[in-house]
């Protein structure tokens, strides 16, 4: 392989890797920030042991969001340098705000809902996982900003073969970042909604002794995952709108619609070849919409038999129908981030930039080693994960009248070497 | 201003996340026992995520407001900037992960990754700052060598501040040979320690940490390399009213986390 492939190679790896966990995170978020709210507007003792469950899980997996991130943060600069000489003053800025506005802020005040379960007011506490709620959307949009610039530079002007910002409103309001915004959101609650309710179906089926949490968590979950499917939905059609042609053409379009936007591309570009892998970007695009089509048939009988409470406790085959569609989100939300991505291709920022341009000077030794060891750890990182996150769901809440340990943070691992309560994870 | 900002979130870094990987360079040291070496690990823990997110915040601003540099910067030092992540990685993934299952050679290998990664970053970061700078070879490796030094120095001090029996005993030691007094061995019944460095040493650290960041920082060409100045007249302004709330943010965490003392 080429310096290109496994440059392109590598950072799919970690952006895939890290796209998962975030997907998960972002929708969790929301739906612990509700449960708690409940909790704490109405003292129920069943929704403060849900947020804490829930939120244990949610610990878990930001970790896993974070190391990823740092990898992808670091690697634009490593390996796209070409993408920060042409696109900096655009792209650079918006991951400087993602940096500062959200991604700061929502770490620190991770750490103080971790630590400040005992230690804070609770309405206080409330608030401290509203922030970092809203402040992992705000996250969320900043660099879907970026992102949304690479498929659509709107707002910004070439001059001496570098981008300069002319209308920062442009940028911040460009369709194709807002539509996004709102498909990744939908998609992000799709994914925990299918999580709540396949972890609880989970429990449900084994006869659990926790009915109440579990039966409250699995209608939350289903309650859910309809209207974020419809909005699911409703945002990707408004972003069919905002298509780079060949991308169109590559999913849906004839061989001559293909050949015929080559040429208007070579026109407007110069000579090249303008067309994205045909085979990849139809191939995830028919699996992002096929994998709706089953979700949307797995909501729509879940959100009836959610209706009937003897169904929600005892009906096996749904639940176990719930735990199998755990990983679909999951899969969708891959498959839709290969097809906006590769359907970009051969362009880095759309019209501007090519990938190739934009790889930085490296020998292809230093990629080898590199995507090696990336891979290496990541895989062992995601096998672990994966493995604990289902070992914390197995295990289920701490038994009622045992609200965390009294002195210790919860959800984070205590080094202490004294033996660890299993029930604290 | 833009470069003060850069400035401030990289030293802000080195000084909060630099105890850290400190620490986690000297954990072997620190604690001889499987519970002494988790009582240190917990002295970090609530910390180590807070303290690293400057770094996240300082290369982000930097390809805010020098894309430029930034790209010519991480790409010159490829090598270097991937130990860095592979041990950053690591040591993380060692701390959050080391309690959540209970068995004694998965604490081990949690406890290799921390200390593994924790060296990676330390001698990364000399490879990078050194490097940047200019270094020829001998000063280079000098350099690299000085700076692990300053990490494992600097995470003594804190330890010193932070840990309790022997743990903080041991991180004392040093402080009080290089003072020109001997350590007072541990009589039976009675816990003897060394004269307490306490926050002398962690500031002389931590101003140690400061000047080679400002040092190495200052033969960057930064001035020359700045963002357009369409994007600094927003990315700018931004940063500086969102600063102040930044570290009012994490100082509301560390007196959250007052009471947290391991030991």
């Amino acid at each position: 392989m080429e310096t290109l492939d496994l440059a392109r190679l590598q950072f799919a790896l970690t952006a895939g890797g890290h796209f998962v966990f975030v997907a998960l995170t972002l929708g969790l978020a929301t739906l612990i920030a509700l449960v708690q709210t409940r909790a704490v507007l109405t003292g129920s003792a069943v929704h403060e042991r849900m947020t804490r469950f829930w939120g244990r899980l949610y610990v878990v997996n930001y970790a896993m969001g974070i190391v990823t991130g740092l990898v992808m943060e670091f690697q634009l600069g490593m390996a796209w340098k070409g993408l920060s000489h042409v696109a900096g003053n655009v792209f650079g800025a918006s991951l400087a705000m993602e940096t500062i506005v959200a991604f700061f802020v929502e770490s620190t005040f991770l750490g103080l809902w971790i630590f400040g379960w005992d230690r804070l007011n609770r309405w206080v506490h409330l608030a401290v996982f509203w922030v970092v709620a809203l402040t992992a959307y705000a996250s969320a949009y900043w660099v879907l900003v970026a992102n949304g610039f690479m498929q659509n530079p709107v707002g910004a002007e070439l001059s001496g073969g570098v981008l300069k910002l002319t209308d920062a409103a442009a940028v911040l309001a460009n369709p194709a970042a807002l539509t996004a915004f709102g498909h990744v959101m939908a998609a992000s609650l799709v994914t925990a909604g299918f999580f709540l309710a396949g972890v609880s179906a989970y429990h449900l089926r084994r006869g659990t002794a926790e009915r109440e949490f579990f039966r409250r968590s699995l209608r939350i979950g289903v309650f859910t995952g309809l209207p974020a499917l419809a909005a699911v939905v409703a945002f990707g059609e408004m972003s069919f709108g905002t298509l780079q042609p060949l991308k169109g053409a590559a999913f849906d379009g004839t061989a001559a619609d293909v050949a015929r936007l080559q040429a208007d591309a070579v026109a407007a570009f110069g000579p090249g070849d303008y067309v994205p892998p045909l085979g990849l970007v139809r191939g995830s695009g028919m699996a992002m919409l096929g994998l709706f089509s089953v979700m949307a048939l797995v909501s729509l009988v879940s959100v009836v038999l959610a209706l009937f409470p003897r169904a929600v406790l005892g009906l096996r085959a749904w639940h176990v129908l719930l735990v199998a569609s755990v990983p679909l989100p999951f899969a969708a939300v891959l498959a839709g981030w290969v097809f906006r991505e590769a359907g970009r291709q051969p362009w880095v920022v759309y019209g501007v930039l090519t990938t190739e341009e934009a790889l930085s000077d490296l020998p292809p030794g230093l990629l080898v080693f590199s995507l090696t060891a990336f891979t290496v750890l990541f895989a062992v990182l995601l096998a672990v994960n994966g493995w604990l996150l289902a070992r914390t769901a197995r295990r289920g809440p701490d038994p009622a009248g045992s609200p965390g340990a009294p002195d210790a943070a919860p959800d984070l691992p205590s080094g202490s070497g004294a033996p660890v309560p299993a029930a604290l994870f | 201003m833009e470069i003060a900002l850069l400035a401030f979130f990289t030293a802000g870094y080195f000084v909060l996340s630099g105890a850290d990987f400190g620490i986690g360079m000297l954990l072997p040291y620190l604690g001889r026992s499987p519970g002494e070496r988790g009582r240190v690990l917990d002295a970090i823990t609530p910390f180590f995520l807070t303290n690293e997110v400057w770094l996240v915040a300082a290369v982000g601003f930097f390809i805010g407001a020098f894309p430029t540099l930034e790209g010519e910067l991480l790409t010159g030092h490829y090598a270097a900037f991937t130990v860095l992540l592979l041990g950053w990685v690591a040591r993380d993934a060692g701390i959050w992960l080391r309690g959540r299952v209970d068995r004694a050679a998965w604490r081990t290998g949690c406890e290799a990754a921390v200390v593994a990664g924790s060296w990676a970053v330390a001698l990364s970061w000399g490879f990078v700052l050194a490097g940047s700078a200019g270094a020829p070879p001998p000063l280079l490796a000098a350099a690299v060598v000085a700076l692990a030094a300053l990490f494992a120095v600097h995470g003594l001090a804190l330890a010193a501040l932070r840990l309790s029996g022997g743990p903080r005993e041991r991180a004392r030691r040093p402080f009080a040979a290089a003072g020109g007094r001997t350590a007072h061995a541990p009589t039976p019944g009675r816990t003897a320690y060394a004269p307490a460095p306490g926050r002398t040493a962690y500031a002389l650290t931590s101003g140690g940490m400061v000047l080679v960041c400002l040092a190495a920082g200052s033969r960057l060409p930064l001035a020359e390399n700045l963002a357009d100045p369409a994007t600094l007249a927003l990315l700018t302004p931004a940063t500086l009213v969102l600063t102040p709330l930044l570290v009012a943010s994490q100082i509301w965490l560390w007196r959250v986390l007052g009471p947290v003392r391991a030991g």
